[in-house]
């Protein structure tokens, strides 16, 4: 009897959690069949029923989608000792792939900054002594906590006097100088026997020696779990790139996509063709890598 | 004599040395945190005490931060800001431990699939789906009101009326924050001793009290991590309201953040809207403040 | 896996690794025609420039890269910027133009903050509104040196001159206009017998009397899901609900010295609309702005569209039901439309250079014998010089669009503190559609919208 009913509600509650999966899958599914559907298919007018599945697929929305073209990239190098300037200009790919590769760009590069700068802070932190540790550290305890988005007017005009703006940077620099990552390497580096540092150090390794060899190999966890915090925070970083870019070659899949959904507002096919494109290979990675995710997430709680 | 201050000496210089090496390991993520994040902060502060606009500067002295007290505006974006909070914590919470216990004890494959579907919404972010949402909420024909309307329901003019249009951006503020907390979860309740658990039961302590006696102790840090970073992430609300309401109807659906977007970007008060920044950080700063307070006297056991 | 990710990571660093850091600064240098690298490098010299070396020194011949940013007034996605741009190049291949596109509803924050960031375009194709706001607060080239006698003359509308300027200081270069007006749709009309209260002889001109009449039948009927929908959720095409309210009772905006203000006939218009509203005979929508109200008309949702106009009734074109175009309904039966005006300021970013080059661009859009008039008919609207004449000599609809010049309104949009009070304007609106007194909110638009942000100079 007591058996049954534990059942019962172990069932019901299975249910219940399927159907709301389901709710949360569904504005995912109606991108992704929106993205292929015929314009007639994807209005509902008044007194129609609703076509949860295209009575055609046609890929006429990414054509349109695909229509503006930029240079994948374009890098302007200096030539030392000389005034000219080269410039790398990538194959030409449709525009919302560039925005794309701008994402992806972002994302990594303020990934790789952050777990660069903020394993070595971390660690100086707390495996060293020195003057003003003690004032840093409580200086990025409470900086934390903060929205970016509080000192979004200045940033504007800092990034203006390093003419970052409509760069890359100008969304990566403020990103890796949030001290969260350095916080959670901080904690990490804690675990870090100072038996061990020492044992080093008098075997001659140099500091920096020291840190590669090893603190790195134990705080190498935490390296994961602050990648993946620092590529999604990156990735959804929305008010500082609505602020910092607005060139269509500069801007980043969200920002387009956003762009699109007011400027071509009547083209739903084309809007949903743009956010099948922002959702699906981000989805796509984070597939792949979930394992990788769920350990960075319960890691990063762990210790932060 | 000579001897000891040789030592002195070179213990200061050693001392030097470790200090400046240390300095060395700090001195990438100071550029970036002191050229990023404070010197706008100082700037930010500085401008709160302008009326700087497109046109130019002036110092006001505090006569940004009087007006705020006694903007309508503002005093409503405060309070919606809060119910965000106050609404969004809790129902996060009990919503992420009640999907982390129904999903945890089943097969692994099931678990992480269910983990994978929650945590969608945080990957995809609000800017990709915010479209399909928008049709959703529609007045004319929208899903919902489709949906209402087929069980004999008037429509409702979902994100146009000031009852609903904070609840509309809460549900989807909801869906992209249940992600982590579920995971978080669902790795804290499976390392609850299952020993402990089957000895309780064998005791014949009821469900709840297994839960109370022996499963909430041990994901109480979880869920105090869980309110922080929820906490965080409603006061960041902002790309939704931007894109689905503008702040509307009638600042219904405005938080600070966004009034603070608004009042520089769209009414170009650049000093005004600092001045709701040095409010907003600190506001944010007390609260954390609160918050590592309960969490480090919470981990402490 | 990790290690293609790790490679994919330094790839990409090392690429972009200086993109952006050196961006804008390259023009300001002298481009010595680089000795042209082996690698599948490009110099930054435009095609022509390298093949003749030795280009004359003067300053035009400079190679000078411009940005021009456009709000879609040549249509969305139409397409044809880029085929101004590529005309452009084959005149002047020494300037190289750039294109950005911006949409209506959050361009001019995108705008702002470009502003505020010094990356603001060379050139913008926008309207007065913004456009003289900029020119007062310092942000623009003065356009003075083209305004020609010639030019002057051969626009000769004392209206149209005034709204380029600021204080007697040329801002925009002004290269159509045309009014707004409403659009209906034809065959819901008809299906709540309406369409007898719409005038159709003649200018098309109706009263308030017969608009209210037009939509207690249309809710009557229930010919489209609304009759109409009063957008408020936003500052994107608002001029047509001020149009609107304006309208119903001839009422005006800007009262006497020149400050913002809705007087008694306004906010008579506005109880009217919220009554309306209430009676379910108009559908106020504080979610949704013009775009959503355009669609909401073209999928036959609303039977009307406050926002109809020479480019969106080509955007917003039906194909399953006939748009016809009518002006605002006023009490006597005479409108006083707001009219558009399309034109380009060129921004001060400190470069003569690129000054020179927006100029030039300006111009050739504008004012060049083949795509000056083609730019014109672009925007569907009416050329402001007499001298190009009749560019839509077959078109009836358009003759009698153009002969509502004689209804055209004092043009409010550039007296001060105009965006301010676009935000004010429809949060006004919200708050009345959402059952506030009207005297009310209207004494706080009006006390609002005239707070200057701008500090005394």
């Amino acid at each position: 009897m007591k058996l049954q009913k534990t059942n019962f509600y172990r069932i019901l509650s299975l249910v219940v959690l399927v159907v709301i999966a389901l709710l949360f899958l569904f504005p995912l599914y109606w991108i992704v069949t929106g993205s292929v559907k015929e314009k007639g298919d994807i209005l509902i007018k008044a007194g129609e029923s609703v076509k949860w599945i295209p009575s055609t697929i046609s890929w006429g929305n990414f054509g349109r989608l695909f229509s503006a073209t930029e240079p994948l990239f374009k890098v302007k190098l200096p030539i030392p000792f000389t005034e000219s300037i080269v410039t790398l200009t990538g194959p030409i790919v449709p525009r919302a792939v560039r925005w794309l590769y701008n994402s992806v760009f972002i994302s990594l590069a303020a990934m790789f900054f952050t777990c660069l700068t903020a394993s070595l802070a971390g660690y100086a932190l707390a495996k060293k002594q020195f003057v003003g540790r003690a004032f840093f550290f409580s200086l990025i305890v409470c900086a934390m906590a903060l929205p970016k988005q509080v000192i979004l007017i200045p940033l504007l005009t800092v990034m203006k006097n390093l003419n970052l703006v409509e760069s890359p940077w100008a969304v990566i620099f403020p990103v890796v100088g949030w001290p969260f990552g350095v916080f959670l390497m901080k904690q990490f580096s804690e675990s870090i026997p100072t038996s061990l540092i020492e044992a080093a150090r008098i075997d001659g390794a140099g500091e920096f020696r020291t840190f590669a060899n090893v603190a790195f190999p134990i705080i190498k966890p935490g390296f994961g779990a602050l990648a993946i915090f620092t590529f999604i925070n990156a990735w959804n970083e929305y008010p500082l790139q609505l602020v910092m870019l607005h060139e269509p070659q500069a801007k980043t899949i969200a920002l387009g996509i956003a762009g699109l959904q007011t400027e071509m507002s009547n083209d739903y096919g084309l809007i949903m063709a743009g956010a099948a494109l922002a959702a699906v290979p981000i989805i796509v990675i984070f597939v792949m890598f979930q394992k990788y995710f769920t350990q960075g997430i319960t890691m990063g709680a762990v210790k932060g | 004599m000579a001897n000891s201050k040789a030592v002195v000496r070179a213990g200061i210089s050693s001392q030097i040395k470790s200090n400046f090496i240390s300095y060395l390991f700090m001195l990438p993520i100071l550029v970036f945190f002191l050229g990023f994040v404070i010197l706008p902060m100082v700037m930010g502060v500085f401008t709160s005490f302008t009326n700087s606009n497109m046109g130019g500067s002036e110092f006001v002295g505090f006569s940004n931060y009087i007006q705020l007290f006694q903007d309508k505006n503002f005093l409503k974006s405060s309070v919606n800001t809060i119910i965000i909070v106050i609404v969004s914590v809790p129902t996060v919470a009990f919503f992420s431990l009640w999907v982390g216990s129904a999903i945890y004890k089943l097969k692994p494959a099931i678990c992480s699939f269910f983990r994978c579907v929650f945590y969608l919404p945080v990957v995809t972010g609000s800017v990709a789906v915010v479209v399909v949402w928008k049709w959703m909420f529609d007045v004319y024909n929208g899903l919902f009101n489709h949906g209402l309307n087929a069980i004999g329901v008037q429509s409702v003019n979902w994100l146009g009326d000031s009852k609903t249009a904070l609840l509309c951006i809460i549900l989807i503020l909801f869906t992209t924050s249940i992600g982590q907390p579920i995971v978080l979860y669902v790795s804290a309740l499976g390392n609850v001793d299952q020993s402990l658990v089957e000895a309780a039961e064998v005791d014949g302590a009821t469900k709840l009290q297994t839960f109370w006696r022996i499963k909430y102790p041990a994901i109480m840090p979880t869920t105090l991590y869980v309110m922080v970073i929820t906490t965080i992430n409603s006061f960041q609300c902002f790309a939704l309201i931007q894109l689905l309401t503008s702040g509307g109807p009638n600042y219904a659906t405005s938080t600070v953040m966004y009034l603070l977007y608004e009042t520089a970007f769209k009414r170009y008060q650049y000093g005004y809207a600092d001045a709701m920044g040095v409010v907003l950080a600190i506001v944010i700063a007390i609260f954390s403040a609160i918050q590592f307070k309960v969490m480090n006297g919470g981990t402490a056991e | 896996m990790k290690k293609l990710v790790s490679i994919a990571l330094a790839a990409m660093l090392l690429l972009s690794t200086f993109s952006g850091c050196s961006a804008e600064t390259t023009t300001a240098q002298k481009t010595d025609p680089a000795p042209a690298t082996k690698t599948e490098t490009e110099t930054k010299t435009t095609p022509d420039a390298a093949t003749t070396p030795t280009a004359p020194e003067t300053p035009s011949a400079q190679p000078v890269e411009i940005s021009w940013w456009a709000f879609p007034t040549f249509g969305v996605n139409s397409g044809y910027e880029q085929e101004v741009i590529d005309a452009f190049a084959k005149v002047h291949p020494e300037i190289t133009i750039k294109l950005t596109t911006l949409d209506f509803q959050a361009g001019p924050e995108a705008l702002t903050s470009a502003i505020e960031a010094g990356t603001a375009p060379d050139v913008l194709f926008d309207a007065p509104g913004r456009i003289i706001e900029y020119g007062r607060n310092g942000k623009l080239i003065k356009l003075d040196d083209m305004f020609t006698a010639d030019f002057t003359k051969d626009v000769n509308n004392e209206g149209v001159i005034s709204a380029c300027k600021a204080d007697g200081t040329a801002y925009m270069y002004p290269l159509s206009i045309a009014p707004f007006y409403m659009g209906i749709n034809k065959e819901a009309f008809e299906k709540a017998d309406a369409l007898q209260y719409v005038n159709l002889e003649g200018d098309r001109a109706w009263t308030t009397e017969n608009f209210t009449k037009a939509c207690e039948a249309l809710a009557k009927a229930a010919a489209t899901q609304v009759p109409g929908i009063v957008y408020c959720g936003g500052q994107g095409g608002d001029q047509g609900t001020r149009a609107l309210v304006n309208n119903l009772n001839s009422s005006s905006i800007v009262n006497a010295d020149g400050k913002w203000a809705i007087d008694e006939k306004g906010i008579k218009s506005l109880e009217l609309l919220q009554k309306m509203v209430t009676d379910k005979s108009l559908d106020a929508n504080t979610a949704y702005a013009a775009a959503d109200e355009l669609q909401a008309f073209q999928n036959g949702v609303a039977a009307m569209s406050f926002c109809w106009g020479t480019s969106n009734s080509i955007t917003y074109k039906s194909d399953s039901f006939t748009q016809i175009s009518v002006p605002f309904p006023s009490e006597d039966g005479t409108p006083s439309l707001e009219f558009l005006a399309n034109g380009f300021c060129v921004f001060d970013n400190k470069d003569d250079a690129k000054a020179a080059a927006a100029k030039t661009f300006i111009q050739f859009i504008c004012d060049d014998g083949i795509y000056g008039p083609q730019s014109v008919v672009k925007t569907g609207a009416f050329p402001v010089r007499e001298s190009f004449g009749n560019l839509y000599p077959d078109d009836a609809e358009k003759g009698l669009l153009s002969s509502w010049t004689k209804y055209y309104g004092p043009y409010y949009n550039t007296s001060a503190n105009f965006t301010a009070m676009r935000t004010e304007w429809w949060n006004m609106l919200q708050r009345v559609f959402q059952g506030g007194n009207v005297a009310a909110e209207v004494e706080i638009f009006n006390a609002q919208a005239n707070q200057s942000v701008t500090p005394a100079k």
